[in-house]
């Protein structure tokens, strides 16, 4: 194959697997590897904002290639199904057309439907206020909070907003609403409601491949993860903070 | 006991589904979950100590995920992402922040070492089981070739 179309589905492929949230190793060594699958020799590096990648034919044509990362959402099954493909050409490597119309197919992989994913975090902070020690009743204020935080958030990054603001917002609604509900219903305890709520706004994705990142020795993107991470665990105790001191200063 | 156990297992699927795991390995991802919390409580109530239980809680965790990567051929963190949601130090953080807003900054700082504490632990817990895997699996791939 020429380097220039290998080069348009090696960064195809980068782009799916770096927007989805994998690690920087994983998205280096599979540009390798569909690169070496076609004999041409690929050279990657990733950030967790970009990628550089340049491709060598065996007659010396170098072509190079910038990519800039600016969505950075999360979706595991987006990646396996790369990570599949890549190792799929080893043995038996695709045309062009057929290498685009895969990657095509893999970016528009379904997802869950918008209710089942509401679902699953209304799930998740009642079972976590649960775990924590909670009553049903603070599971089920938490539940409700979540939904509406999930939604909340949905919404917003539609539009397209900074990260810091959103987890700021959720937050501060997460804290105002279950002070509130502790007021009118004393039964129920807002620490543990606080504690179920926060669960969803975690982002694990983000803290656990920014370890495996510098696990490998890829520090600049290791840094950066945890800097997201961090930024968005920031913002968000910000926004509890300061629902909290809204409450004790007026009450 | 039991009830924890159960609601690690519900508490680490619940969360994947918003990350759009493959469907065929929800169940898998669940009890990737259980071993983390079972080898958290089991170290908890021999050593009683807060910090020691959340390392071989990550390290369990890492050891099963790197398993079931091999065993499905898919990335680890399919696995490794809901194990540790159990263990992460959520009510730890929380009452950091509280006791800041309460203007009680000795607590604070006592809760805030902690939650620093354990998340470390189980950063070098994921780390340790996945470098012991990689030199593993190096070693057998060069006892092979050669």
């Amino acid at each position: 194959m020429e380097a220039k179309k290998a080069i348009e589905i090696v960064t195809a492929a980068g782009e799916i697997l770096l927007s989805n949230g994998a690690e920087a190793y994983r998205v280096e060594e599979t540009i390798t590897k569909i690169c070496n699958s076609y004999g041409l020799r690929g050279e990657c590096i990733s950030t967790s904002t970009g990628l550089f990648i340049s491709v060598v034919a065996a007659d010396g044509e170098m072509v190079t290639s910038v990519k800039r990362i600016k969505v950075r959402l999360v979706d595991l099954y987006k990646i396996e199904l790369v990570n599949s493909f890549s190792r799929g050409l080893i043995n038996k490597p695709v045309s062009y057309e057929e290498a685009k119309k895969i990657l095509k197919e893999i970016n528009n992989a379904p997802n869950y439907k918008l209710g089942v994913r509401l679902m699953a975090a209304c799930m998740t902070s009642f079972i976590y206020t649960l775990f924590f020690n909670g009553t049903i009743f603070d599971a089920l204020t938490s539940a409700i909070i979540s939904i509406g935080i999930y939604l909340m958030l949905e919404k917003i990054s539609e539009v397209g907003f900074f990260q810091f603001l959103e987890y700021y917002l959720s937050g501060f609604i997460i804290g105002i609403v279950s002070f509130t509900v502790e007021i009118l219903i004393p039964a129920i305890n807002k620490d543990n409601v606080i504690t179920g709520s926060i669960i969803v706004l975690l982002p694990g994705v983000a803290l656990t491949n920014g370890i495996k990142d510098l696990l490998y020795g890829d520090f600049v993107s290791g840094t950066a993860k945890f800097g997201e991470a961090m930024l968005i665990i920031i913002a968000m105790s910000f926004g509890i903070g300061t629902a909290l001191s809204l409450f004790l200063k007026w009450m | 006991m039991l009830k924890q156990t159960i609601l690690a297992f519900f508490g680490s699927i619940f969360p994947v589904i918003l990350f759009n795991i493959d469907r065929k390995k929800v169940f898998w991802a669940g009890l990737s979950g259980v071993v983390g919390w079972v080898v958290y409580s089991l170290i908890y109530y021999s050593t009683n100590s807060p910090a020691m239980p959340s390392f071989f809680g990550a390290f369990a965790v890492g050891i099963y995920s790197e398993a079931m990567a091999r065993k499905f051929k898919t990335p680890a963190f399919v696995f490794l992402i809901p194990g540790i949601f159990p263990l992460v130090p959520g009510i730890t953080a929380y009452n950091t922040l509280r006791f800041i807003v309460e203007n009680n900054i000795s607590e604070a700082f006592n809760k805030g070492i902690q939650t620093v504490v354990v998340g470390g632990d189980i950063a070098f817990g994921v780390m340790l089981s996945t470098a012991i895997f990689k030199f593993i699996s190096k070693i057998r791939s060069k006892s092979r070739s050669s």
